[in-house]
């Protein structure tokens, strides 16, 4: 089938076209809430795919039509080639799911709760108990596995989630915010869990999040997504390059001349501001640039005070796609005194 | 394959055996009823005194005494008020997400209502059983009114027994099960529940005689699923003069109800757990855009 392999030959995972989704209003009388907003994007094999934006982007929904929990209003996605809407059965075969909140039943135990779940996959205890076993112990679960969920701390009910997601042995996960609610200890255990998983199992990781660092770090690819739309796709490093790459803040001595012509005239520099003793200039590569910038500013006697090399950051990337600052969970979406800012809805706020 | 329908009565039972208050709550009234009201109450003693055994006999269709007719009545009795929690699991695995994760999975739709139905259903028969049982017991303790069935009763009469416990209680946790598909919350499933609670029980033949009644109660009494049952109970205990029907027309009867009530949770079922629809109809997709 075409749009298996992408034109660099990339195996494709997920293959989702011109997703929409439009909630029907209050009582059929109001117009539709649009969700998702005609996104397209292609997973590859064995990557972590980062969707990434602020709470009602559109994240969930999204998730929800690729694990086929809802139908898109337009549009198709393919898991492994397989259509989410005419088979969704075989889709669900396919792919383990981590939902948002802790799904697992509280007065079973955490073995239970995986043999269960393993059971709506038609397995039985004898089949897969030495998996059981096994993810759990890789969860370090192990200790606990007899004990009921309602006595596990929050990390240990996401690592159960992950576990309970990973019973049938998928080849693709689904993550929908899996560290929502977890001190940050909490949540970078989880990136190494997940990465553990990936290289040992191969895994293709797809994932929602709404944390910027969470995305850049354990992501091979975002796609930044806002009111319904993705509006840039690419490796962090691309995504934040996008903004103009780093800046070199290079502070002067005191009455030294002007480098700005120097600096200007250095490969890879793109811009040089001036503040008073620093100049501010933007680069593709900004460690590169320093012992440069240093023996240059040397050979043609300008003294240097300090130098300072600053990453860009998603935040930047978002502002800049958006025009507006990202949004923090529990932060309103909407401007003060918005009249739509009662409304929920990933589209309240809009002209 | 069976073991995805097994899986989810597992889980149920996992659930029911380890909270004992539902077990417990669930067993306390009909027994109550049977030590506290089935001992108070005894139309036979409104009779003057004097009056043919025979008398009492015709107006309890055939029971020897007030005890044993009311037993029966409360067999349905435990039974219906057992199944009117059964839509409670339904409604807090939708809460908890646990229904949302079940559906993620390959398992079928169909078994997911159907696993519920089960599980459910059997919980409902054993209050029946064990007002059966306390019934038989209290006729051995002297001074205390029991149970007392005809001493023809066979194994096939058993049979016919059991047939309309089964019936009812597949009617009633179908209907019940129906309203937890549909019900968002518990408190509104609970506010159902209470509505048709006393009407339901009120207008059936389980506590009282349906012939001191008036007319135009009598025909509601009459077409009650619950009436239905607990005629074709007493007649397999009690015998079957005095009914105008042979068993086999009211088992049909309360048969017609419970392929009423399964569809009515069928169509209900497969709305709630409609994933592929119109997200409209769905609850679970209007959870999610939440």
């Amino acid at each position: 089938m075409a749009g298996a392999k992408t034109p660099n030959g990339h195996d494709v995972v997920i293959d989702a076209q011109n997703l929409r989704m439009i909630y029907p209003g209050a009582a059929g009388g109001a117009k539709g809430t649009v969700a998702v907003d005609g996104v397209t994007f292609q997973v590859r094999r064995g990557e972590i795919f980062g969707f990434l934006g602020p709470n009602g982007a559109g994240k969930t929904t999204t998730i929800s039509i690729l694990t086929t929990l809802l139908r898109a209003t337009s549009g198709s996605a393919h898991i492994e080639q397989i259509d989410v809407q005419s088979d969704p059965d075989q889709v669900r075969r396919k792919l383990g799911l981590v939902f948002q909140k802790s799904t697992a039943d509280e007065e079973l135990t955490g073995r239970e709760n995986m043999l269960i779940e393993a059971g709506l996959y038609g397995l039985s205890s004898r089949e897969i108990g030495g998996h059981v076993d096994d993810l759990l112990r890789q969860m370090d679960l192990a200790a606990s596995a007899d004990r009921f969920v309602k006595t596990y701390s929050g990390g240990m009910r996401r690592r159960l989630e992950l576990a309970v997601g990973m019973v049938h042995r998928p080849q693709l996960l689904f993550l929908d915010e899996p560290t929502l609610g977890l001190d940050p200890q909490g949540r970078a255990g989880f990136w190494r869990y997940i990465r553990h998983l990936r290289e040992s199992q191969g895994l293709t990781v797809f994932m929602t999040t709404h944390y910027l660092d969470e995305a850049d770090q354990l992501c091979d690819r975002i796609a930044v997504i806002d009111h319904g739309k993705i509006i840039a796709l690419g490796t962090p490093r691309e995504l934040k390059d996008s903004v103009g790459g780093d800046t070199l803040e290079v502070t002067v001595t005191p009455g030294a001349p002007d480098p700005t012509n120097l600096l200007q005239g250095m490969a890879g520099v793109s811009s040089v501001v001036r503040a008073g003793d620093t100049f501010r200039v933007k680069c593709s590569h900004g460690e590169a640039l320093i012992p440069k910038t240093v023996l240059a500013a040397d050979q043609a006697g300008i003294g240097i005070a300090g130098v300072t090399v600053t990453k860009p950051t998603l935040d930047e990337v978002f502002l800049q796609l958006t025009g507006h600052a990202y949004r923090e969970e529990g932060e309103s979406p909407h401007a003060p005194g918005d009249p739509e800012g009662a409304a929920p809805g990933p589209n309240g706020g809009r002209p | 394959m069976m073991l995805p329908a097994a899986s989810l009565i597992k889980r149920e039972y996992l659930r029911w055996i380890r909270a004992p208050t539902w077990v417990i709550s669930g067993l306390m009234s009909p027994i109550l009823y049977l030590l506290l009201f089935g001992q108070a109450f005894d139309l036979g003693k409104l009779l003057p005194a004097g009056t043919p055994a025979s008398v009492l006999t015709h107006v309890l269709s055939g029971a020897p005494n007030y005890f044993s007719y009311f037993a029966v009545g409360m067999v349905a009795f435990a039974s219906v008020t057992a199944a009117m929690f059964s839509g409670t699991g339904i409604i807090f695995d939708k809460q908890l997400g646990i229904l949302q994760r079940t559906l993620s999975t390959p398992i079928s739709r169909r078994s997911v209502f159907l696993s519920a139905l089960t599980f459910r259903g059997m919980l409902t028969l054993i209050p029946a059983f064990l007002v059966v049982g306390f019934a038989l017991l209290l006729a051995k303790v002297p001074g205390v009114a029991g149970l007392s069935v005809a001493s023809g009763v066979t194994v096939l009469d058993a049979g016919q027994f059991l047939v309309a416990a089964l019936i009812l209680s597949v009617a009633f946790t179908a209907l019940f099960l129906s309203f937890g598909f549909a019900a968002q919350r518990i408190e509104s499933y609970f506010g159902v529940v209470t509505i048709l609670q006393l009407p339901i029980l009120l207008t059936s033949n389980a506590m009282y005689p349906v012939n001191i009644m008036p007319t135009w109660l009598q025909y509601l009494v009459g077409y009650n699923p619950i009436s239905l049952a607990v005629n074709v109970m007493r007649m397999s205990l009690f015998g079957t003069a005095g009914y105008p029907y042979a068993a086999w027309v009211y088992l049909l009867g309360l048969l017609a109800w419970a392929i009423l009530f399964v569809s009515l949770a069928l169509l209900l079922a497969s709305r709630a757990l409609r994933t592929d629809g119109s997200p409209s109809d769905s609850a679970l997709s209007r959870a999610i855009a939440e």
